[in-house]
């Protein structure tokens, strides 16, 4: 296969049971619902950024995610957010999950979370800022309902706040 | 997180989601959908690799841009480094959810074992 025709097999790195465990859940058909959507009407270069991960970051002045709840109860995830400063490094930083090898995003938080790739961009004039804030939540929400309904409006205020007009979203 | 792009979107922010399974939208019908084949927990690229990142990165920008309507999936051409099976991604414990679910997980797995 060509390099221009890859298709991204979602599911290249998972053992074969996982891959048929979590493959189950997913229809063969394409999703025909309403997408929610807001054009970017502006070059990028033109657009304040945020970004926001789901692998678990936190600042070390700030209180872990729960890990130790899921534990005990192995369908909840913690469904808050925290705060990470646009020039936040891996020497600033927490990362609690359950679900991946958390060592590569302790070594260089770029792998997930791109501050320092986003502020060589605004420093280039590629973007046209990235927001002094960007955000993190821990990604295993079986449930979402309390991340969507509790969480995300206070994210999204925040985001209004500081003028952002597009995410970067990198899920773990 | 797909959930989570629907929802800026509706609050009137553009969102490019940067994932490693594309496969869930069709679950759940994400906005802009930047897919990339590198190991969960590093859609970005590989530590300090600063050029790799950035060009990764650049990608999922222009899809921000190309992006005309609600739902499309632009598959990015990088290609990881290592063979799949030495990315080391999992955790060191299995998970508390795949721990309560082993015993059907091992089911499922044999089935798809036979059916190859």
């Amino acid at each position: 296969m060509s390099e221009a025709s890859k298709v991204v097999d979602g599911f290249l790195f998972m053992p074969p049971a996982l891959r048929a465990w979590i493959s189950k859940d997913i229809p063969d058909e394409t999703f025909s619902g309403k997408i929610p959507w807001t054009p970017l009407d502006k070059s990028i270069s033109e657009t304040t950024f945020t970004l926001m991960t789901s692998a678990g970051i936190s600042m070390k002045s700030d209180p872990l995610f729960d890990m130790e709840r899921e534990k005990t109860e192995p369908a909840w995830g913690d469904p808050s957010y925290r705060e990470i400063p646009k020039t936040a490094t891996e020497r600033d930083i927490e990362v609690s999950h359950l679900h991946i090898n958390t060592a590569y995003i302790k070594q260089d938080i770029n792998v997930v979370l791109p501050l320092a790739r986003f502020r060589e961009f605004e420093k280039e004039g590629l973007i046209e800022k990235l927001a002094p804030t960007c955000y993190s939540y821990y990604g295993f929400q079986l449930d979402p309902t309390a991340l969507l309904n509790e969480t995300m409006p206070q994210v999204a205020d925040r985001m209004r706040q500081e003028s952002a007009e597009a995410v970067l979203l990198t899920p773990t | 997180m797909g959930q989570v792009a629907r929802f800026l979107e509706e609050k009137g922010f553009s969102t490019v989601t940067l994932t490693n399974t594309p496969e869930f939208h069709r679950q759940v019908g994400i906005p802009r959908v930047a897919a990339i084949e590198y190991p969960y927990g590093r859609p970005v690229g590989q530590v300090h690799d600063q050029d790799g990142q950035r060009e990764v990165l650049t990608a999922a920008l222009s899809v921000l841009e190309n992006a005309k309507e609600p739902g499309q999936i632009f598959h990015l051409p990088f290609t990881w480094p290592e063979e799949p099976k030495k990315a080391d991604w999992q955790p060191s414990e299995i998970s508390p959810i795949v721990k309560l679910n082993l015993d059907e997980i091992k089911r499922l797995g044999a089935e798809a074992r036979k059916k190859r």
